[in-house]
Formats: structure tokens, sequence, C-alpha cells
């Protein structure tokens, strides 16, 4: 939100741009742009966890203490954000005079000048919070694709064979996990991951992975999607500093050493995945406890939450049933009425909502007596996911119309055993000591023995200012679309979360909501 | 379709004539729309919105270049809702071109406003007329059609920082150039 101030002149002169000549017009018309898809209504709260975990030979001991920085031998620093003003304090501090004139305090004048210098300093902390955050998304160009490789070939191994659970993964949060893995790795270990994740080499792995750390990384008041990393190692482990200054520089992930399998190095591995994760995923985090045999342990987190572009309103929100795989079951359904693409394949059809701060939520609804894992196996399917990362707008089987969209609310966390999923996609050296190569850190033999991810995706209608989105959607300009389609999600369903810049943070599916 | 025979289907009352242009031009005008608002969902209603006004338009309207014409409608209903809903929505795309644009407001004292405003799309087309053809594009992508610094910078292989000077330059000239006419604003 910014205030109009003085731009009334500036829009006088834009309104006039419009009416330029047609042939000016005409002379720089050009070749429509690929849509990035920027800010998007009630909230969605999703986090992940990546742990792998490795083992070494001969585990020892060694002191522990919760004193974080006591443990850390290689420190990651975060991106300093230009924060997003604080609307509130600003219409506070507006009322206060308002109501100071109103009483007679203050002078029509000295009213003006207050609040002309209120305007000019939430002005010009929005445009710094802009300009930081164009900086911070902006990265060059193709540097995703690494991440929408491996999004690809990995979305069917992971939310494939769910039967009657929910499942959930976050692609860059297994993605980071990856990565750092490959800078710890030589060799087929290291060559393994690159193929999977659709790199030619480490170098151009980091800087694809840097690229997509920044670009989905923020923390300034507006938007929380914040993605970090840690690596844990046993006191007695010999290793190089270089990897892990690597991690600490390009990965933001912190090092700590310390003794394997103690209460103290446990509580202090729980404490950090509580901190990065905002809590949420505390009931499995608690239970999360790390043998005296491992030696190394790589943790990666995402958590990010955002609000509803156009949020539900509450009062639609009614219970309804939803045809489980399990059985019928009962949800609250959210309703609202939107003008919007919707798109449809042989077995699917989909619709997106968006989410403030420049995400979406793509809803993949598969045809009756489709299962979801067939939709996964679907080339179809899995295809337009991929435009849903960038291009859906290209889809060819999509109209514009009026989408009923009935959603049931729905939070649905899991902890997935990443080893087989990624053996099956080829990485195997890393899981077996025979094999496992991880020179670049250790003269000793180690290998993975633990990988775990957890994530949790929530939806909801709500939102911290969901009053003042409310009303103000969709009512202005719209004219009945020329058809209209009723979306209605009561049976099991896939998910996607694409991130300000469309990269896949969290997939789902929704089997119990 | 070519656009003359969609106009005409405009004209015959076809309701083929909204699918014809959104076939053809829905890309164009999401592009514009997005580019202004910067959300999703919103510039695509802007576009669906394009749509209806066309078909109320034409006729009696007949357009010279429906690319354009469509383009035009898209930036109106655009910045109609940027500015029916800039309280409660960061439009992003609208409010830094905008601010951008305050670079090039006069600082003229002048009285014949109202006159000055009617003319003022054609002291604007004379002054973009006398650039060089390079700079005359960039400028009408940038505040027509909405398009980013960092995309100019790539279309003309410079940095964005660079492009942004030059954008900075292009802005100051016109000011400079409706101050010599005496526009005031």
């Amino acid at each position: 939100m910014k205030q109009q101030s003085d731009s009334h002149h500036s829009e006088q002169i834009f309104d006039a741009i419009t009416d330029v000549r047609d042939a000016l017009v005409e002379q720089a018309a050009d070749v429509p742009q690929k849509r990035r898809r920027r800010w998007p209504a009630a909230t969605a709260a999703v986090l992940a966890v990546a742990i792998l975990g490795g083992v070494l030979l001969y585990p020892f001991g060694g002191n522990g203490g919760l004193d974080m920085a006591a443990y850390a031998i290689a420190e990651a620093t975060y991106p300093e954000m230009a924060q997003y003003p604080d609307e509130a304090a600003f219409f506070e501090a507006l009322q206060t005079l308002q109501t100071q004139l109103d009483a007679g305090e203050i002078t029509e004048e000295e009213f003006y000048t207050e609040s002309d210098a209120l305007n000019d300093a939430f002005n010009e902390q929005y445009d710094a919070w802009f300009a930081a955050r164009r900086a911070q998304r902006d990265q060059p160009e193709g540097y995703a694709e690494s991440l929408d490789s491996f999004f690809q070939a990995s979305i069917a191994q992971f939310l494939s064979g769910t039967e009657t659970e929910n499942r959930v993964y976050s692609p860059v949060n297994v993605y980071m996990a990856l990565s750092m893995l490959a800078e710890l790795t030589g060799g087929e270990s290291r060559a393994q991951i690159l193929s999977l994740l659709g790199s030619d080499d480490i170098a151009s792995l980091r800087e694809q992975a840097a690229a997509v750390w920044n670009a989905n990384y923020s923390n300034d008041g507006a938007l929380t999607s914040l993605l970090a990393g840690s690596v844990w190692l046993d006191t007695d482990v010999s290793f190089d500093q270089t990897p892990l200054e690597t991690l600490a520089e390009v990965y933001h992930a912190s090092s700590y050493q310390g003794k394997m399998g103690s209460e103290e190095m446990n509580r202090l591995l729980r404490g950090w995945l509580n901190e990065q994760t905002g809590g949420l995923l505390e009931e499995q985090v608690s239970s999360l406890a790390l043998d005296a045999d491992t030696v190394l342990a790589l943790a990666t987190t995402i958590y990010f939450r955002a609000k509803w572009a156009n949020e539900f309103n509450e009062a639609n929100t009614e219970a309804d049933v939803f045809h489980g795989a399990a059985g019928d079951q009962s949800a609250d359904f959210m309703h609202a009425t939107r003008a919007s693409y919707y798109y449809w394949g042989e077995q699917f059809s989909a619709a997106a909502l968006s989410l403030d701060g420049g995400g979406t939520m793509w809803l993949i609804l598969p045809d009756e007596g489709v299962s979801t894992d067939a939709l996964l196996a679907d080339a179809e399917a899995v295809e337009f996911l991929r435009y849903a990362e960038g291009y859906a707008e290209d889809w060819e089987t999509s109209k514009f119309l009026t989408v009923n969209f009935s959603v049931p609310k729905f939070d649905v966390s899991g902890e997935t055993d990443l080893t087989e999923g990624l053996r099956a996609l080829g990485v195997t050296d890393v899981f077996d000591l025979d094999t496992a190569d991880f020179s670049p850190l250790s003269d000793e033999a180690l290998c993975v023995s633990k990988a775990l991810h957890g994530a949790r995706v929530a939806i909801d209608e709500e939102g911290v200012t969901a009053a003042a989105y409310t009303v103000m959607g969709l009512v202005g300009t719209s004219m009945p679309p020329t058809d209209e389609v009723d979306f209605v999600l009561s049976r099991p369903f896939l998910f996607l979360v694409t991130g300000e810049t469309g990269q896949p943070l969290f997939a789902g599916v929704v089997n119990q909501p | 379709m070519e656009d003359d025979e969609i106009v005409t289907l405009y004209q015959r009352r076809d309701e083929q004539a909204i699918r014809a242009t959104a076939e053809k031009y829905g890309g164009y005008c999401l592009h514009i729309a997005q580019n202004l608002l910067g959300i999703r969902e919103d510039a695509e209603e802007c576009v669906n919105d394009v749509y209806f006004a066309l078909w109320s338009r034409i006729p009696p309207e007949l357009p010279r270049c429906l690319r354009t014409f469509l383009g035009r409608v898209t930036r109106n209903i655009s910045i109609s809702r940027f500015r029916a809903l800039r309280a409660q929505k960061r439009y992003s795309g609208m409010e830094i071109l905008l601010s951008e644009l305050d670079d090039c407001v006069p600082a003229t004292e002048n009285v014949e406003r109202a006159a000055e405003q009617r003319a003022l799309p054609g002291i604007i087309s004379d002054w973009l007329e006398s650039l060089p053809t390079d700079d005359c594009i960039l400028f009408v992508r940038r505040y027509w059609y909405g398009d980013t610094t960092k995309a100019l910078a790539q279309r003309t292989s410079c940095t964005e920082n660079q492009m942004a000077q030059r954008m900075l330059r292009l802005r100051k000239s016109l000011k400079h150039y409706l101050e010599q006419k005496g526009v005031s604003l």
C-alpha cells in the first residue's frame, strides 16, 4: 500500500501516455513475454524440513552445551532485508493527527505538515522495501532449471502410493538439501546427485542453488519465506573446513559440531529446527534424535506463510462431505466465486488461487474415478504441473470463466523417509558405505544413513489483515463471464504451492482434509 | 484470424468475436495488465473486463488498430482498478511506474491547465517522435506496456542499472520538454 500524496500529477502523465499516437505504440509492440506471477487470499502456512544423516565408522564422544555459537564451526549470515513499513502504526499515527485536529489541538496547517511527513516517511520505507524485494527476486535467466528438473523427476516418486494418507513434500527444500549434499561429496556420489538435479557440474549447481535460495528467501514483514540449512558434525570427525565455508556462504547454512547421541546435541538440533520453522513442526521435531553413531547430519528447512490475495469469506464456510480414499468424512468447505482461468486435461481439471506476496496455490482435481496416483502417472497432468510453474496461460485447454471454488480447509503434514525415493531416482552411492564418497569433507568413511523429510501445509480462510482485504475484491469492474463452472474439491486432490518466482515450494496429496 | 475479421464479428454481434480476441490477444492484454497490477488474479479479471468492454464499444467504435485499441482499453481498466483499490492492495507495477513518472512533472506555473491536459498526449507524442527510435521504443515499452527495467535491460543487452540511468535521462528530458512547452499540471 502506498499513499496517494503527490502522485496525482504523475497519474495525469500516465493517462496522457495511454493516448499517445497509435504508431508509437505499434512501433514498440512486441511478443508478450512469459508472465511471472506475483502478489496473490485465506492463510496458507507451509513448511518443511529435510534431514539427511550420515554415519561414521567409529563414533566418539565429546562435550555438549546449549550455546549455539559455542558449537559453530562455520556460521552463515542472512541477507538484511529492507522491512515493509508498519501499516498499522502509520494509520494509527494518521488517526491520532485527525483526532487532534478535530479536537482543535493542532491547526489545519500543522495537520497537513505532519501528515505529509508521515506519508513521506511511509513512502520512503516502501520504496526501499520494494527496491530490495525486486533485487532479491531478480535472478539470472534459467537459474531454476535444476530445481525444475528435480521437481519433474521427483513428484510422482514422492507423492504416489499414498493410499489413504495425506502426503506433502517440498521440492525446493529437498533440492537445497541435495545441493548441499553434492557439495560434500565427490566422484560418483556427486555425479548421481548432479544427474538427478540436471546439472552439468558443481559450479553451475552452486550458482543455481544460490539464485534459487535468494529468489525464494524473504523475511521483510510482508512475506515470510524462510529457507535455512545446517550441518551437524560429531565431535571427533576430522573434516576439511572448505566445503563448510562454501555451505555457509552460498547456502546460508551454518555448521555445528558436538557429541552425537547426547541430549544436548539433540536439544540443539530440535531447537534450531523449531526456530527455523516457527514451531509448526514441533510435534514431528520433538521425537527427533540423532544416534550416537551418526557423524554428520544435514538439515534444511523452509517456512512459508502467506495470506490469500483475495481471502475467503468465513461466513460462507460450511461443513460438507469429503469423499476420501478411506471413506466419507466431514470437512469445512470454503466457498468463493472468482473470475479465473480454469484448466483441464484428459483426466483432471485445475484452477489456481493466488497468495499475497506473489505465490500461487494450484489445485488439481482428478476426474471422477481417477485416483491421485493415476494422475501422477499421467504425462499430461505432470506436464500441466510444469506449466503451472510459469506458463499456465499457454495451456491449450483452458478457459477464462467464473469458477465457483469449493475448497476444504486442510492441514496436512507428514514425515517421509527420502532414502527409497532417492535410490529410485538414481542417487544410490551416498547411502552405501562401500560406495559413498565424502572426500571433499573428510577422509573418513561416511555414508548417509538417514534422509528424513517433514513438511506441513495448512490453509484456511483467514489472515492477519483479512478484514482489510475482504470486501474489496472482485466486485468492481467485472462483468459476468459467459460461462461458469463449479470446482468442488470433495474428493482426493493434488496441490502445488509455487512461490513468487513460480518455483515449486510444496506439493501434496490431500486424501483426508 | 485477421483483425478485420474479428472486428466484423463484433459488428455482427457474433460471440465468436470474444473467443477470437482472447485467442489472438489474450496474452498481449494479460502482459500489460500483469505489468501494471502485478497481481495475477486481478490482471486476469482486467483482461476479462477488456473483452466485455470491447463487446460494448464495437460497434459503434471502429478501431483502426485492434491491438493498440485493446492495449489502451487494458491500460484504462487496469488503472481504474488501481485507483479504486489502491488503499487496500499493493499494485506494485503501477506504484513504481507512477513514482518514476514523478520525475516528469513540470515545475511550470501556468493557468490554462484544462486545455493543456487535453493536449498532453499530442505533446508527449511529439516528444517521443523527436527521440532516437531506440529511446522512443524503450520509453513506450516501459510506460505504455509497463515492461520492467530488467526486461528492457535484457532486450538491449545492458545492465539493469544502465537501463535505469537511461530511463532517468529520458524522464528528465520529457520534463524539460513539457516545461519548454509551458505545460503545467
